[in-house]
C-alpha cells in the first residue's frame, strides 16, 4: 500500500497557504483518461489480491476478495462508467471506499498516479462543463497543471 | 429512565429480561400444577423472589413504571405464598397479564419512549385480588410444637406449617450434625432428598454442636410418610429423626376448626433447646448471600463479541495453514530437523485451535427451552382467548442451538402454533363428537439429528383440508383445475406455503394477521432450514423444521465446478457418488438419475450458474453431490471433490444481496476466497417445478 498521507503531508508543507479552500484528489488512470476522487473518501489502496468471480452478480461486479479477513466486493470502474474494456496490467490497483450502507467496496483502476490539490475555482462544475445531462458519478472537471481530470463522486459510485 | 452508560443499560435490560422469563416459567409451571390438582409452594416463592429482585433492580436504575408494577405484583404474590389468597385460574390470568405488561414496559424503556402504557386495568385487577386476601388461622396448636420455635417462624414458614397440617401431614423433627465447611451443600442435598417425602419447613441451630467445626440443626419437616420410611431414606450417623406427636385433643382441634386454639404446653415434647437460635432476619440474610453467589457464575456477552472471536479463530486457521506450508518448504530444503519441530508445533496449534473453536461455539449455544417457554405462554393465552382447551406437551427443550437461530425462531414457531390452535384443533364439542379427548394436544418436539436440529409442531386436530386448499388455490388463480387433478398429496399440501392461502374463509383474530405460512417458510429458509408438512384428515398435522445447529462455523465439502472452487455445507450433503453420463434420463424435460431405486433430479452447477466450463472431454470423471434437506434431494453435478474442511461463512456484501444461490463466502487460505453454496436455496430453486406444478412457479415468481 502506498503511504498516501505522509507523502501528501510533505508536499503540502512545501505549498503552504496559497489559495482559499483546497481539496485533495487522488489521480488515477482508466482506459487512457485521468480521473480523480476525493482523497478523504479512500480508505486504502491495494495491489489486487486474488479476486473470486461471483456468478449471477451484476455486470459491473468483478467478484469478491478478502482484505485481512474482511470480505470486499470489487467493482470494475470501467464497466460502471461504461468504458471500453482493456486487460489489466501489473500497475492495476484497488481503491477501497465505503458505501452509504457501511459496506466496504473495492474499485479496480488501471494505475494510481498521485495526489493533486485543487482550489474550488479550479474545479469546473460538471453541468457547466458538460451540459445538463451528466452521469451522477461526475463531480466536475479539474485542470491541474494543464491536465484534464474527471472528478468522480466516490460515494455515489460505490453506493449505486 | 436515569442517565446510564450504554453498557449498564444493556446489563439492566438483559437481567430484567431474564428475570421476567423466569417469572413466566414459574407461572407456567404453576398453571400446570393447578391443573394437576396441587400447587408447589416453592414455585410461588420463586415467583415472589423474581418480582422482588426486579423491584430492586428497577429502583436501582430508576425505572419507575417497572418499579410500580413490581411493587403491586409483589404484594399479590406475597399474599399468595402466605395463603391469604387462593391460587385460582383467574388470579393466574392477571399474573400472566403482568408478565405481558412487563415486556411492554421493558420495550418502552429500551426505546426510551415515554409513551403512556395502559396498565390501569391491570393495576385495578391486582388491587382487587389483593383486597380479597383473608387472614387465616389453622390448627397449628394441635401439635406438640415448641412455642419457642413457633415464635421465630417467619410468616411464610408459618403458612407452610399450617398448610401441611391442613393436608394431614405428620410433623417430624430432624436433628442433624453438619460440618461447617460443607453445610451449604449438604443441607441443599438433604432438602432435595427430603422433597420426595414432604417439605422442610424451617431449620434452626440447636447450639449443641459436638465440636467447633460442626453445627447442629433442628429441621422441622412435614411428610406423609411414616417414621420408618424417613429413617430409611434420610437416616445416617449424624441424623436423629423424631415424630412430633399430636396433642391428645387433636380431634377436637381438627374437628372444631380454626376457632378453637388449645393452650400451648410449655413442656412440649420434642422441644429443641432454644439457646443459640438465630433471629429469622439473619437467616434470611444467609439465604440471600447464597443466591448472590450463584448469580455471579454467569457472564452476559453480546453475541457480536463471539462473532468477533470466531473471526479471529478463522484468521488463526489461515496462519495455521501458512505454518504447514513453511514446514513443507523447510523439509524440501533439507532442514528435516527444523521441519519436524515446526510440524509438531503445527499439530499442537491445530489441536488447540480446534478446542478454542469448539469452546466459542459452545458458548453460542442455548437451549431451545428459551423460545419454548415463550410459546407456552402464547398457547395458554390463545387457548383462553378462543375458548379451546389445549394441552401443550414439550419434549427436548434442552436441545441446544445457535443463539442467533433461537432469536429468529420464535416468530415462525409462534405463527405455526397459532395456526394449529385456530385451524387445527377442533372446538371442544366437535372433538367429543368424533371421540377425541376434549383437550386438544399440541406437541412441540425438538431433537438433534446429526448436524441438524429438528423441531416438530404437531397437533391432534382435524388435519389440513386438501380439497379446500386446492379450491382456494384455484380461485386465487394459482392453479388450474386440470393441474390440480394431477397433483400428488404432498404437492397439494405444499400449497399452504403459497402467499395468500389460508383454508379458512374469514381472517380471524388469532391467525388472520396477514402473516402466512409463506412468510414462515421464508424465515426458516433464511436460517438455512427447511419446513415439511404432513397431515392426515381427522388425525392431525405435523410440521417439521430442519435447521443447522450453528451458523457461525460449518464443515463443508469443497468442490470444483467449472473453474470455481465452491463450498457446500456438509450438513446439507447426504453423499457424493461418481457421475455416469449414460445413466441420465429425461423426465418432463428435466435430467434425473436413478440412485438406489429412487429418482434423483440433477442440476449441473456450471450450467445453472453460467460458470465457465472446465473444458476437457465429456468422458472425464465427474461427481454427483447429493444435497438433501428434509424430504428433498438434489444431485449437483460437479467436476471435482477436494474434500472436507471447516469454514467460517461470511455473508456477501449488501451490494450482492440480490444474488441467489450463495450463502456467503469463505477464505480458503492463500488469500483466496471461495463461494459457499446455499443448498436450501438451490434445492428450492431447482425443484420448485417438481414440488408443485409449473404454474405455481410462475404465480409465486
Amino acid at each position: 500500500m502506498v503511504n498516501l498521507r505522509q507523502s501528501t503531508a510533505s508536499r503540502l508543507a512545501r505549498r503552504v497557504g496559497d489559495r482559499g479552500p483546497v481539496r485533495e484528489f487522488l489521480m488515477f488512470s482508466l482506459t487512457g483518461e485521468l480521473y480523480g476522487v476525493e482523497l478523504t473518501r479512500i480508505k486504502e489502496i491495494l495491489s489486487p489480491p486474488p479476486i473470486t468471480l461471483v456468478p449471477r452478480a451484476p455486470r459491473d461486479v468483478i467478484g469478491v476478495c478478502s482484505v485481512r479477513g474482511l470480505l470486499v466486493t470489487v467493482l470494475d470502474l470501467r464497466r460502471r462508467l461504461s468504458l471500453e474494456e482493456r486487460p489489466l496490467t501489473r500497475r492495476a490497483r484497488i481503491l477501497l471506499g465505503e458505501a452509504e450502507s457501511g459496506e466496504v467496496i473495492g474499485l479496480l483502476v488501471d494505475e494510481v498516479r498521485h495526489v493533486v490539490r485543487l482550489a474550488s475555482h479550479e474545479i469546473e462544475p460538471a453541468a457547466t462543463a458538460l451540459g445538463g445531462d451528466v452521469s451522477a458519478f461526475v463531480l466536475g472537471i479539474g485542470r491541474p497543471a494543464g491536465e484534464f481530470l474527471i472528478l468522480l463522486d466516490l460515494l455515489s459510485i460505490v453506493s449505486g | 429512565m436515569a442517565e446510564l452508560s450504554d453498557k449498564a443499560r444493556e446489563e439492566f435490560f438483559s437481567e430484567a429480561q431474564e428475570i421476567i422469563e423466569t417469572l413466566s416459567r414459574n407461572l407456567l409451571s404453576l398453571d400446570q400444577s393447578i391443573k394437576a390438582g396441587s400447587t408447589d409452594p416453592s414455585l410461588i416463592n420463586e415467583a415472589f423472589r423474581a418480582v422482588h429482585t426486579l423491584k430492586g433492580l428497577a429502583g436501582l436504575f430508576g425505572a419507575v413504571r417497572l418499579g410500580a408494577l413490581s411493587h403491586r405484583l409483589e404484594d399479590v404474590l406475597d399474599d399468595l405464598r402466605l395463603g391469604r389468597i387462593e391460587l385460582a385460574q383467574e388470579v393466574l390470568d392477571v399474573l400472566f397479564g403482568a408478565v405481558e405488561a412487563y415486556t411492554r414496559i421493558l420495550q418502552a424503556e429500551k426505546s426510551d419512549s415515554d409513551e403512556e402504557l395502559d396498565v390501569d386495568q391491570l393495576f385495578g385487577e391486582l388491587e382487587r385480588i389483593g383486597a380479597s386476601a383473608t387472614p387465616q388461622d389453622s390448627p397449628v396448636a394441635g401439635y406438640e410444637l415448641d412455642p419457642g420455635l413457633l415464635a421465630v417462624l417467619t410468616e411464610y414458614e408459618e403458612h407452610r406449617l399450617r398448610a401441611n397440617i391442613d393436608l394431614q401431614m405428620r410433623l417430624y423433627r430432624l436433628r442433624v450434625q453438619f460440618d461447617l465447611s460443607t453445610i451449604d451443600k449438604v443441607l441443599e442435598e438433604m432438602k432435595e432428598r427430603a422433597k420426595r417425602h414432604g417439605e422442610i419447613i424451617t431449620y434452626l441451630p440447636t447450639g449443641e454442636a459436638t465440636s467447633a467445626d460442626t453445627i447442629e440443626l433442628d429441621l422441622l419437616m412435614a411428610s406423609r410418610d411414616d417414621l420408618a420410611t424417613l429413617v430409611g431414606s434420610l437416616g445416617g450417623d449424624n441424623l436423629v429423626i423424631e415424630e412430633i406427636p399430636r396433642r391428645a385433643r387433636r380431634s377436637a382441634a381438627a374437628g372444631a376448626g380454626a376457632g378453637t386454639m388449645p393452650p400451648r404446653s410449655p413442656t412440649a415434647l420434642g422441644r429443641p433447646d432454644s439457646v443459640g437460635m438465630v433471629p429469622a432476619g439473619e437467616r434470611g440474610g444467609l439465604e440471600q448471600t447464597a443466591s448472590l453467589r450463584s448469580l455471579t457464575q454467569t457472564v452476559r456477552v453480546d453475541i457480536r463479541k463471539l462473532d468477533h472471536l470466531m473471526n479471529i479463530v478463522g484468521e488463526l486457521a489461515i496462519v495455521r495453514s501458512a505454518f504447514g506450508r513453511v514446514a513443507e518448504k523447510l523439509r524440501g530444503e533439507g532442514q528435516r530437523k527444523l521441519a519436524a519441530e515446526l510440524q509438531r508445533l503445527h499439530r499442537n496449534f491445530d489441536r488447540r485451535l480446534g478446542e478454542m473453536q469448539d469452546g466459542i461455539l459452545e458458548v453460542r449455544m442455548v437451549p431451545l427451552g428459551q423460545v419454548f417457554d415463550r410459546l407456552a405462554r402464547v398457547v395458554r393465552q390463545i387457548s383462553r382467548e378462543v375458548g379451546k382447551e389445549i394441552r401443550l406437551v414439550i419434549t427436548g427443550a434442552e436441545t441446544e442451538i445457535d443463539k442467533l437461530i433461537v432469536e429468529e425462531l420464535s416468530d415462525p414457531l409462534m405463527h405455526m402454533i397459532r395456526n394449529a390452535i385456530d385451524h387445527g384443533i377442533e372446538a371442544g364439542q366437535r372433538r367429543v363428537e368424533v371421540g377425541k379427548p376434549l383437550a386438544g394436544t399440541i406437541a412441540l418436539n425438538a431433537f438433534q439429528k446429526g448436524n441438524h436440529v429438528m423441531i416438530e409442531v404437531e397437533d391432534d386436530g382435524r388435519g389440513i383440508d386438501l380439497q379446500g386448499l386446492m379450491d382456494k388455490a384455484i380461485s386465487l388463480g394459482k392453479l388450474t383445475r386440470s393441474e390440480a387433478q394431477e397433483m400428488s398429496r404432498d404437492e397439494t399440501l405444499a400449497l399452504i406455503f403459497l402467499p395468500g392461502l389460508s383454508t379458512r374463509e374469514s381472517a380471524d383474530d388469532v391467525s388472520g394477521r396477514g402473516v402466512g405460512m409463506d412468510i414462515v417458510k421464508t424465515n426458516i429458509s433464511k436460517l438455512g432450514g427447511v419446513i415439511d408438512v404432513h397431515s392426515e384428515a381427522g388425525i392431525g398435522t405435523k410440521m417439521t423444521i430442519t435447521l443447522p445447529i450453528t451458523l457461525a462455523i460449518v464443515s463443508a465439502l469443497l468442490i470444483q465446478a467449472g473453474k470455481h472452487t465452491l463450498a457446500i455445507p456438509l450438513s446439507s450433503v447426504s453423499e457424493a457418488i461418481a457421475f455416469e453420463e449414460a445413466g441420465v434420463r429425461f423426465v418432463d424435460g428435466r435430467e434425473v438419475i436413478t440412485l438406489r431405486g429412487q429418482t434423483l433430479p440433477l442440476c449441473r452447477l456450471d450450467r445453472l450458474m453460467g460458470l465457465e466450463t472446465a473444458g476437457g472431454s465429456a468422458s472425464r470423471r465427474r461427481f454427483v453431490v447429493v444435497a438433501a434437506l428434509g424430504q428433498r434431494r438434489l444431485g449437483l453435478v460437479v467436476d471435482f471433490l477436494f474434500g472436507q474442511e471447516d469454514i467460517v461463512i461470511k455473508p456477501l456484501g449488501k451490494s450482492l444481496g440480490a444474488v441467489r444461490g450463495f450463502a456467503g463466502a469463505t477464505e480458503l487460505g492463500d488469500q483466496r476466497v471461495g463461494l459457499v453454496l446455499d443448498a436450501a436455496g438451490l434445492i428450492e430453486e431447482v425443484l420448485a417445478g417438481v414440488d408443485a406444478p409449473r404454474s405455481l412457479e410462475r404465480a409465486s415468481g
